[in-house]
This record gives structure tokens, C-alpha cells and sequence, in this order.
């Protein structure tokens, strides 16, 4: 049975990888397929770089911050509510004169409980936004090369009459390795189309 | 120190790992055995009730809260390299921070033992978190002991997950180096992280995050410890200066036991490349700083004490060096005011055996440190008539080995499953391959 082939999926080529022995060389693949327009990148290095960060994010701040903004000020206002309700809900309240919700002595505690909700937001805004756990990955950013000495750019999404130009920036940058970006043809793609519906 | 390449450094930290010669076999038995003889001594303890132990009227705090609280102690290097120092761009931490984290968790899972321990009842050490109970009673959030709680569990979470989170990265680099089921099993703990530009982006913004949260908990720890103490009216115990003072010895300790703990690590483990007698060095200069301010803060008390005029208070710090305890004054004295000068001396402070040998007696100093806080304070109160001699029994000298024989055994074991040098941040310390020099790229 055969199936229609849609127009972007007959225009699409293979995920194109790149991989790079040297820190400049990968500096100027991303910066040369960024003036290109090919924004759509993803970088693999094996530890934080600021220049990569700062070629590609262009000093964009993370939404982890707000994470932890809001985890702190939950948990302070929480733990701090906590401590009131509780101390109200004791069934003999002989404060002596004293205040029952007293503010010095809960501020260590609430202190505390701020700290910690901060820390789980944070927590929690790291996983989210890094996409942790990750398991959609392209196969082509998952090389042990990238946790040990070798860099990566990999584009997932490119279309087939991009796949040479991209090829051609990668491999003038200075890549050691120079994979993907091969055209598929839309027999191809239709028989791949018909195996999974057919 | 050979020129190092990103390889060399995956190379060099995971050598170590998974396989284990007869020698750490050899002492991880020997760490067991000890802990379960020892555990015994708790059990024993647990059948008969505290009365084992050798406390008297009015001494009911003794060997289990100075071991508690000397803990709490160790486990602040840890968060202070690696927090404190990551905000201050610290290059020296880099080598030892994972480390001094791993210590600081496992020194922080011991001091947790002996709230459990010290009320005896350990079944019923629940009761100090708050929940909803049927008898109506909540706990009195005023008192120091529940901010204790509140600040040791909340230092554990958080080293917890600033440790685990360094770890993700190291964790990526060994599931890579592995294969079968080792793989698989690293590959769960690494999550899937590959290092692409959008884990690094936000993965270093939550880093800095959770450093920024970590510091003050750094100070506020043993600030609460402190009050545990202060807030009280003991004499001996009643002092505004106990939070910096206790601070500054928990950090003096702290270094102290990473010295001890990791001079043989990297000389068994051949990680001299990484972890050598520079990094030590910089740990004695910060034991010699924060040395100092407690011998300050040992003669401020005096001081205090004395210009008060309050004869109970006068009269307890005169016991501590006249009375029975005069043994545990002198050798807190000379391990943590005197013996740690010797670090002054380059020489000294860039010797193996210099920083080793002065790091135990340090360790040793600062535990009777707090037996001399806890323990002389209490045996000297106010009535003459209660005045006693506590001394340890066998049973608290055993749980007290137990505590040691428990930390270690916790340590052995993060060296050969974990890399115990932090990868990521070695290479991100060292200068990246180029293929054109800086110069000639700009032409």
C-alpha cells in the first residue's frame, strides 16, 4: 500500500553531526552556521564552556532563577505558617505574656525552610528545563567522544537543500569528522512511511 | 605535573574504579568488622537502656552529643569548598571539592546517628518532626533543638543535591568508559546527559543557584548547633560568641579531615596530577586562619567571663582548667591553638607527613573541644551539691568508634563507585585544545 509523502518530509535530509578535536575550531562552526541562519544547533562539549554558551544562548539568562525564586519564597512562607498554625492549634495556650506567634525565634526556622524550597526549585527548574531525564536525544549527539575530548554540533532538523551548504560550513571549520546530511530520496521515505502505517 | 589532555583526565579519575585490589578489600573488611563489633556496643545499649552509659545526675549530655555535634563539624569543608569557594572562583578547589562534598554528606549521615542514639529510644526519634499527631501536641518551634532539626536536615538535603548534581556530568564520562551492565546502570544515574549547550546553559545557572544557597548555610549550621548550647543559661554556654566560634572550628575541622582523608587518596589512588601538595597547602593556610580565630575566641571567653564578674560563670571556666578536666583543656589547647602554628612554616605546611600528622591531632583537638564545652559545663553548674565527674563507659567509647568506623566505611565505598576528582570541572580549569594559537587566529 503505498502512502502520500508529505512535501517537508520528502525535503528533509539525515541530522547532520560535526566532531572537533579543538575548542576554535568549534567557535567558528557555530558562528559560521549562525551568520548562515542556521540557528537550529546543538552543541556537545564534554565541560561548560562560557564562549559556547555565549555564542549560542547570545547572554540569554536561564528561567532557572525564577525556580528558585519561587521554591524560596513558598518555602518561607510556609514553614513560617506552619509554625504560626501549629502554635495557635495547641489546645492550652498559656503564653505567660509572651506572644504565642513570635517572630525572632520562628526566623531561623523560616530561614531554613526557605533555603531548602529554594534548593528544590532550583532542582526542580534545572530537570525541567534541561529536559532531564532525557531520552529524546538524537542518536548523533549521544557519541562517548563528547563526555571525553572531542566537541560536537549536531543539526537535527535540515532540509535537503540545506544538508550540502551545512556540510560544507562544518567541514571548513575545521571539523575532524564530518557526518549526515544525506538527502532522502522520497521513494525512500514513502516505503519507510508505508512499513510503519501499512 | 605532566601536560594533561581531556583524555588523560577520563583516563586518570576512572582508573580507580570497580576494581579493587587487596589492599582496599583488605581495609574496607577491616572497616566493616569494626563497625559491626562496634554496632554491637548500640544494640547493647538499646537492650538495657542509657543507664550504660556513663551519665549522672546533672550530666545527661555527653560522648553522643560531642560526637554529634563534632560531625556536624566535619561536614562543613565540604559545603565551604565547594559553594563558597566555586562564588569566589577559587582555582585550588577544582582538584579536591568532590571529595571534601562526598565527606561532608557521609559526616553529615553520621552526626544523624546520635539524636537517634543519644534519647535512647531511637525507635521514637520520629517525634522531633513535625506532623499531625492524635495525642494534639506539636513540637515547640521555639526551642533551639527543633532548629536543629530544621538546619541539619536542611544542610543534608541540600549538600545532598548540590553533590549529586555536580556528579551528573562524571557520571555521563564513566557510563561512557563502560560497557553491560555498568553502562546501563550509570547511564539511568546520568539521566541521559549528553553535555549539549542547553544542559550546560542551564545546568551552570542552577550551579551557581545552589552555591549561592549553600553558602549561608555554610554559617547558619553550626550557628544553630551553637544555640543548642548558648540559648541556654549554663554557665559556660551562655555566650553571644559561641556562632562565630563554632563556625570557625567546624571549618578548622573540616579541613583538617580532608587533608587527612585525601593526602592517601590521591598518593593510593595516583592522583597526584590532580590533587597534590599545593591544594593541601591552601587547605593548612585556611586551618591556620580559622585556627586563629578560635584561639581568639578560647581568650574572649576567658575574657568575658572574667570582666562579667559572674562567679558561676568565672568559676566554671576556672574548673575546665583547675578541675578534673583540666587534661581535656590542655590537649584541646595544644592540638587546636598550638600544634596547627606549625603550619606556618612552608616547609611544614608542603610535607606530607607535616600536614598528616598535624591534621590528627587536629581532629583529635576538636573533639575534645566539644567534650570540654558539653561535658565540663554541665558537671559544674550551679549547685556544689550536684557537682560530678562524667566519664565515658565502654559502651559510649565503643558507639563512639562506630561513628568513625561507619563514616569511613561510607568513604570507601564513594571512591570506587564514583569518581572522587570532579572531570567536568578539571577540564573546564584547563586550557582547551586549539589548533591556531590566539595570534595567529586574529591575523
Amino acid at each position: 500500500m503505498s502512502v502520500a509523502v508529505p512535501v517537508e518530509l520528502a525535503a528533509a535530509a539525515s541530522p547532520v553531526k560535526a566532531v572537533y578535536a579543538h575548542m576554535d575550531c568549534l567557535m567558528t562552526g557555530i558562528v559560521n552556521l549562525k551568520k548562515a541562519g542556521f540557528t537550529d544547533l546543538m552543541v556537545m562539549t564534554p565541560m561548560p564552556r562560557h564562549e559556547v554558551e555565549e555564542a549560542v544562548y547570545e547572554g540569554e539568562p536561564s528561567p532557572v532563577r525564577w525556580f528558585t525564586l519561587c521554591g524560596g519564597l513558598f518555602g518561607g512562607t510556609m514553614v513560617f505558617s506552619l509554625m504560626s498554625l501549629t502554635h495557635a492549634n495547641w489546645p492550652m495556650i498559656l503564653p505567660g505574656g509572651k506572644p504565642v506567634v513570635s517572630v525572632p525565634p520562628f526566623m531561623v526556622i523560616t530561614f531554613e525552610g526557605t533555603v531548602l524550597w529554594a534548593a528544590l526549585g532550583t532542582l526542580v527548574g534545572l530537570l525541567l528545563n534541561c529536559r532531564l531525564p532525557a531520552t529524546d536525544l538524537p542518536e548523533e549527539a549521544c557519541d562517548p567522544r563528547f563526555s571525553s575530548d572531542c566537541f560536537g554540533i549536531v543539526l537535527e532538523r535540515v532540509g535537503a537543500n540545506d544538508a550540502a551548504q551545512i556540510r560544507h560550513i562544518l567541514e571548513h571549520s575545521g571539523a575532524i569528522e564530518v557526518t549526515g546530511g544525506v538527502a532522502a530520496s522520497p521513494g525512500a521515505v514513502a516505503n519507510h512511511g508505508d512499513s510503519h502505517h501499512g | 605535573m605532566k601536560n594533561l589532555t581531556y583524555k588523560d583526565v577520563n583516563k586518570d579519575v576512572l582508573r580507580p574504579l570497580f576494581t579493587p585490589d587487596y589492599a582496599y578489600l583488605g581495609v574496607l573488611g577491616a572497616t566493616l568488622t569494626v563497625l559491626v563489633v562496634t554496632g554491637l556496643c548500640w544494640l547493647y545499649q538499646m537492650v538495657y537502656g542509657l543507664g550504660v552509659a556513663g551519665y549522672h545526675p546533672p550530666v545527661f549530655w555527653g560522648v553522643y552529643i560531642t560526637t554529634f555535634v563534632f560531625w556536624i563539624g566535619i561536614g562543613h569543608a565540604g559545603t565551604l569548598i565547594s559553594a563558597v569557594l566555586f562564588l569566589t572562583r577559587s582555582r585550588w578547589r577544582t582538584g579536591v571539592y568532590r571529595a571534601a562534598e562526598a565527606m561532608t554528606i557521609f559526616a553529615v549521615m553520621t552526626a544523624a546517628l546520635f539524636p537517634a542514639i543519644h534519647v535512647g529510644r531511637a525507635w521514637y526519634a520520629y517525634w522531633l518532626f513535625p506532623y499531625p499527631n492524635q495525642r494534639q501536641l506539636w513540637q515547640n518551634f521555639k526551642s533551639p533543638l527543633m532548629w536543629d532539626v530544621f538546619a541539619v536536615s536542611t544542610y543534608f538535603t541540600v549538600s545532598t543535591i548540590f553533590f549529586a548534581i555536580g556528579l551528573v556530568p562524571d557520571i555521563a564520562s564513566v557510563r561512557d568508559s563502560t560497557t553491560g551492565f555498568t553502562k546501563k546502570l550509570y547511564g539511568v544515574m546520568a539521566m541521559g546527559w549528553r553535555g549539549t549547550d542547553r544542559q550546560w546553559h542551564h545546568y551552570m545557572a542552577a550551579y551557581g543557584f545552589f552555591a549561592a544557597i549553600a553558602t549561608p548555610l555554610v554559617l547558619s549550621v553550626h550557628s544553630v548547633v551553637s544555640w543548642d548550647f548558648a540559648m541556654a543559661d549554663t554557665p559556660g554556654w551562655h555566650s553571644t560568641i559561641f556562632p562565630p566560634y563554632f563556625v570557625a572550628g567546624a571549618i578548622f575541622s573540616g579541613c583538617a579531615m580532608v587533608i587527612t582523608l585525601m593526602l592517601p587518596l590521591s598518593i593510593l589512588f595516583k592522583l597526584e596530577d590532580y590533587i597534590h601538595v599545593w591544594h593541601f597547602e591552601h587547605l593548612a593556610k585556611l586551618c591556620v586562619f580559622t585556627g586563629g580565630i578560635l584561639t581568639y575566641a578560647y581568650g574572649t571567653e576567658y575574657y568575658v567571663a572574667w570582666y562579667s564578674d559572674n562567679q558561676y560563670e568565672w568559676g566554671t571556666f576556672m574548673d575546665r582548667v583547675y578541675g578534673k578536666y583540666w587534661w581535656v583543656f590542655a590537649v584541646m589547647v595544644f592540638c587546636n591553638c598550638i600544634a596547627p602554628l606549625v603550619w606556618w612554616f612552608k616547609k611544614v605546611r608542603t610535607n606530607y607527613v607535616g600536614l598528616f600528622v598535624v591534621s590528627l591531632i587536629i581532629n583529635v583537638g576538636m573533639w575534645f573541644e566539644r567534650f570540654n564545652i558539653i561535658a565540663s559545663s554541665l558537671a559544674h553548674n550551679f549547685d556544689p551539691a550536684g557537682w560530678v565527674y562524667y566519664y565515658p563507659t565502654w559502651v559510649e567509647g565503643g558507639i563512639l568508634v562506630m561513628s568513625f568506623a561507619w563514616f569511613f566505611l561510607w568513604f570507601l565505598l564513594f571512591v570506587k563507585i564514583m569518581p572522587s576528582v570532579a572531570i567536568a570541572e578539571v577540564k573546564e580549569a584547563m586550557r582547551p585544545p586549539l589548533k591556531y594559537e590566539p595570534e595567529h587566529a586574529a591575523k
